[in-house]
């Protein structure tokens, strides 16, 4: 190709360009409307899946879904998306701002990323996030307009990966729907008895105190420990204040990029379809959101990989006898069982603002047993699943009065007080380094020394064992990692 | 040049026209809720018949007689008998009544025209007030819904007057409530009808251990009442007692509001003290707070327009000169909005409520003609007034499907099944109530549960334990809504049990509670879509959960 038929070609596309320039300002559009063009600022992944989907998926399906959820997690939202919220703050509940602010993005109050990978890239996208990409949990309703580090207007934590998260929410809902028999069997009893009836609340093995009830059909919550009221299993968040990926998606779009879910922010529960007044109506569609919850519930289970170095292997082995012996499995259990591998969305625990199974016509059913990854995944006599998680899915002071470092917030989060967080899974420790809930602590001999509350029975072993044991269970936890 | 000028001025005037049309007409995008009318099925039929004296009243009271805290109902039959029924409802499932057999004679049951639920004498079984056209009849409730006339126990006079609306509340102090009934026409007077109002009745307790209300008052003038509320109107802690009054019948009358002072004679609150002359067929109160304030709107029933009050903040908080602010709400409700009568409506019960559990307070009011008025409409459907998000009122009754050719009275919006979504009684004139079970929103594919929701039952201890005259503040994010615990207003109709306050989104919530005695509680962190029983002293709610089944 000659030199003047390059430059002819360059004018054509120039030509054409114009054109498309012309007819966009025409229609009253700013030139990078042009949506469908490869190099569109636009994500191209927005509303690629036109409907929800529905019933059990193929594998080819489940694949094709997984593929634009991905892209929507990995993609950089834009202001022909709809990123920033001008209106809006960062709260749950669709809440005005009082007054308009200038900035798109914003480091505390949010938006205060591009892309969800843009904090969970570590090792790989879905992972989780160094200290630089730490977030600021806060209400959003009364400090809106907080521009400070300062604590008493927000909690700054750590960003938690995301694999094995649909194990991780399956498992929450087999102890939700567990916890609530109990409830109903206590109300039976105490119905059928007329005499108080007290029961232990138990899911998987794990311990949530006791509920009581009396034969008119009220239950005291007096008793309950490391659960909310209403028996729903949170796993999600370092508080587990979140229900479920759909709901973690719907609320972090909205926090960290001002992408608003129609499903919460829509018309249906604020009047407006632009709630953010970004002038971008309808930014994310529950479609959008079906495709990146299959996305992140599909994500490969963390794994135990022993490294091929001198030594590892047996100090592996005598690392994970001393972290039960320790008292560390108390909380940090092993495995739980899980009966089913069929992740339903929406799912059955989320309330009016995320998608439930009764709002929609059809739930879709993503089979995680179709996944190459899940064969691996071992499995108990009965053909349960055992999940290797190395937590329990419940809440704990992790305060005393002499240990107290994880104890740093101002602010209590969604009924949880300050000093309570649920057990961290330490599935993939081994490639989430830095740790605790505002990953300030450089080391796993550090987190472990700042376990109080209920963790300081095994943290003070830990302490008073020799430096060749804690090497050992060090050696251990750097086992358990993430292999995307 | 010219054509084209006029053409292009034409144009922008009809451009400009369109906007504004546009602009004017906003959208309704939340939930309508459907509303599927199963009287016959559930088992309810119950018509409110009879002469002149029935062309008001009308009334059902909602209450639970049997301790399983379902709602439970008493249906006013004017000329023919009361009905009480059990209600057996499926949790979210079709509704369900037996009609229950009290034992009452049925000389008791007739001439009744409305019913208020009252525990008078504070042992936790619901009492009951029958408004009766002569001796009014109180009901002592005891276990597994039975009933005893207790007039003569609690020393209630039922006098001989045709009574058509209450209002109670436990005074400062008080062991027992005091209790406002409302008198109509003094059909015995000279000249009666028009003229001839009777005056209504205070019964204020005796001091002592059982209920004494053997030295009634009889504030002076009445006005021919339809509707009392005692109301804090003021946010003073000292509720007054709000009166709508008939205007086809009073000479000289007006809109009444007395001032209830302890241990003395209540006032009403004259012009020099703000009170502005409003005369109306004053029909039905409902009491709401849309922006959680502490000083109350008002709607109140009529003919023709529905009036919506607010205290005007130009003439001072502790003066009680209201303004009017139905136009501006959409809620006047003057003209039936379907059927094609051009016709004034003709408005009874009214209530307000959140249908669709959006966090927005919807107004529903009752609608039917007075027997056959020939200057208003016949075809006249009760009003589903759902709040919107531009703050205005939008009418959805015939989408919701409660636009029946019926002539409704009193009413009582109620979670009747228990799963959250208030359901709705309607009692007519010379027709089977209707009864509407709450079915959540339409789509192609069925119906699909609303928002999310919280109920709330208090109790107040030893005395008084429905807290009655509470103030339940629930707090969503930066949003506020209040309920008050009352008895009375509406048409001839009450309810007890739990309060619902529809949440939106929101999935959790924060109740406090300001008791009668106006101490407020801590905050009682509630979980979305609960049965909640606060108990004052205890540090924690409980939840409550219907009987499986």
């Amino acid at each position: 190709m000659t030199n003047s038929s390059r430059r002819a070609r360059w004018r054509r596309r120039l030509g054409s360009g114009a054109l498309l320039l012309g007819q966009a300002l025409v229609w009253g559009m700013a030139a990078p409307a042009v949506a469908d063009e490869p190099w569109s600022e636009r994500t191209q992944a927005l509303g690629q899946i036109a409907d929800m989907p529905s019933g059990t998926l193929s594998q080819d399906d489940l694949k094709r879904l997984t593929a634009t959820g991905e892209a929507l997690f990995s993609a950089h939202f834009t202001a022909l998306d709809g990123v920033g919220r001008p209106q809006a703050t960062q709260a749950i509940d669709p809440t005005r701002r009082k007054h308009p602010r200038e900035q798109v993005f914003f480091r505390t109050a949010g938006p205060d990323a591009g892309s969800c990978a843009a904090c969970h890239n570590q090792p790989a996208i879905g992972g989780a996030g160094d200290f630089v990409a730490n977030v600021f949990a806060s209400e959003g309703f009364e400090s809106a307009d907080f521009d400070s580090l300062d604590p008493q207007f927000s909690s700054e934590r750590g960003t938690n990966h995301l694999f094995g998260a649909g194990l991780v929410e399956l498992l929450a809902r087999e102890m939700s729907l567990e916890l609530q028999s109990v409830r109903s069997r206590a109300l039976s009893e105490a119905r059928a008895t007329g005499s108080a009836v007290r029961l232990p609340l138990e899911a998987k093995g794990v311990d949530f105190g006791f509920i009581s009830a009396e034969p008119d059909g009220s239950v005291n919550l007096d008793e309950l420990d490391g659960v909310d009221t209403d028996l729903v299993i949170r796993p999600f968040s370092q508080k587990g204040v979140m229900t479920s990926l759909r709901q973690f998606t719907v609320n972090a779009l909205n926090q960290h990029h001002g992408m608003q879910a129609d499903e919460r922010f829509g018309a249906r529960w604020t009047g407006s379809d632009d709630f953010d007044g970004d002038g971008k109506s309808r930014e994310i569609s529950a479609a959008d959101i079906s495709a990146m919850v299959a996305w992140q519930a599909t994500l490969t289970a963390p794994v135990q990989v022993i490294p091929v170095a001198n030594g590892w292997s047996e100090a592996a082995d005598r690392g994970e006898t001393n972290f039960a012996d320790f008292g560390c499995t108390v909380c940090h259990r092993p495995a739980l069982p899980l009966e089913s591998l069929s992740f339903a969305d929406p799912g059955p625990f989320d309330l009016a603002g995320t998608l439930n199974d009764r709002q929609v016509a059809s739930k879709s059913i993503y089979d995680i047993a179709l996944l190459d990854w899940a064969s691996n995944l071992p499995r108990d006599e009965e053909g349960r699943v055992l999940v290797p998680l190395y937590g329990d899915l419940k809440r704990h002071a992790m305060t005393d009065n002499q240990i107290d470092a994880l104890g740093n917030e101002l602010l209590s989060q969604r009924f949880v007080d300050r000093n309570i967080f649920q057990t961290a899974e330490l599935w993939g420790v081994g490639s989430t380094q830095p740790y605790g809930h505002r990953n300030d602590f450089s080391t796993l001999d550090e987190i472990i020394l700042a376990h109080g509350g209920n963790g300081r029975k095994a943290r003070d072993a830990y302490a008073a064992a020799s430096d060749a044991e804690k090497s050992a269970l060090i050696a251990f936890l750097k086992t358990l990692v993430i292999v995307p | 040049m010219t054509t084209l000028r006029s053409l292009l001025a034409f144009g922008a005037v009809w451009l400009a026209a369109l906007g504004h049309c546009a602009s004017a007409q906003t959208v309704f995008s939340a939930d309508i809720p459907i509303l599927h009318e199963e009287a016959a099925a559930a088992g309810i039929d119950q018509s409110y018949t009879g002469g002149w004296e029935f062309f008001v009243g009308g009334g059902a009271a909602s209450f639970d007689c049997n301790g399983d805290r379902l709602p439970d109902l008493v249906i006013a039959g004017g000329a023919g008998q009361a009905a009480f029924f059990v209600n057996e409802s499926q949790t979210g499932g079709a509704l369900a009544f037996k009609p229950l057999d009290t034992g009452l004679k049925p000389e008791d049951l007739t001439g009744v025209l409305g019913a208020y639920p009252l525990d008078i004498d504070n042992d936790r079984h619901m009492d009951l007030v029958l408004l009766r056209l002569g001796r009014n009849l109180v009901l002592k409730g005891g276990p597994d819904c039975q009933f005893e006339k207790a007039n003569r126990s609690f020393s209630i006079d039922g006098g001989r007057a045709w009574s058509t609306g209450m209002s109670a509340i436990w005074e400062k102090g008080n062991r027992f409530p005091t209790i406002a009934i409302g008198n109509y026409v003094d059909r015995s007077a000279p000249g009666t009808p028009f003229g001839t109002c009777e005056p209504n009745q205070l019964l204020r307790p005796r001091a002592g251990d059982a209920p004494d209300y053997s030295d009634p008052m009889a504030p002076e003038p009445g006005y021919c009442a339809l509707s009392l509320l005692f109301t804090d109107w003021n946010r003073a802690g000292q509720p007054d007692l709000r009166i709508t009054n008939d205007r086809q019948y009073y000479r000289g009358g007006e809109e009444q509001l007395w001032q209830m002072s302890q241990g003395r004679a209540p006032r009403l609150y004259t012009a020099s003290q703000g009170w502005q002359r409003l005369s109306v067929w004053g029909m039905g109160i409902a009491e709401t707070d849309f922006d959680a304030d502490g000083l109350p709107e008002y709607a109140l029933t009529s003919m023709g327009d529905t009036k919506l009050q607010k205290l005007d903040e130009e003439a001072g908080e502790d003066r009680p000169t209201y303004r009017d602010i139905a136009f501006e709400k959409g809620a006047t409700a003057h003209r039936p909005y379907a059927g094609g009568d051009p016709k004034p409506s003709t408005g009874w019960h009214s209530a307000f409520a959140d249908f669709n559990n959006d966090t927005m307070t919807d107004l529903f009011i009752a609608k039917g003609n007075v027997q056959a008025m020939p200057d208003f409409a016949s075809y006249d459907p009760d009003n589903l007034l759902l709040g919107g998000f531009d703050d205005t009122f939008h009418e959805k009754g015939a989408e919701a499907g409660i636009a029946l050719n019926t002539r409704g009275r009193g009413a009582v919006v109620e979670d009747f099944n228990m799963d959250g979504m208030l359901d709705l009684l309607v009692v007519n004139r010379e027709h089977p109530a209707s009864l509407f079970r709450n079915l959540g929103a339409a789509t192609d594919w069925g119906h699909r549960p609303l928002g999310n929701w919280v109920k709330i039952e208090l109790d107040n201890g030893k005395i008084n334990p429905a807290a009655v005259g509470s103030l339940i503040s629930v707090r969503t994010g930066t949003r506020t809504q209040t309920r008050r615990i009352q008895i009375g207003g509406g048409h001839a109709s009450g309810r007890t049990g739990f309060v619902h306050v529809g949440l939106g989104v929101s999935e959790r919530a924060t109740i406090r509670v300001q008791w009668p005695d106006g101490e407020w509680s801590h905050p009682y962190r509630v979980f979305a879509n609960q049965h909640v029983r606060i108990i004052r002293g205890e540090a924690n709610a409980r939840y409550w959960y219907p009987a499986a089944q």
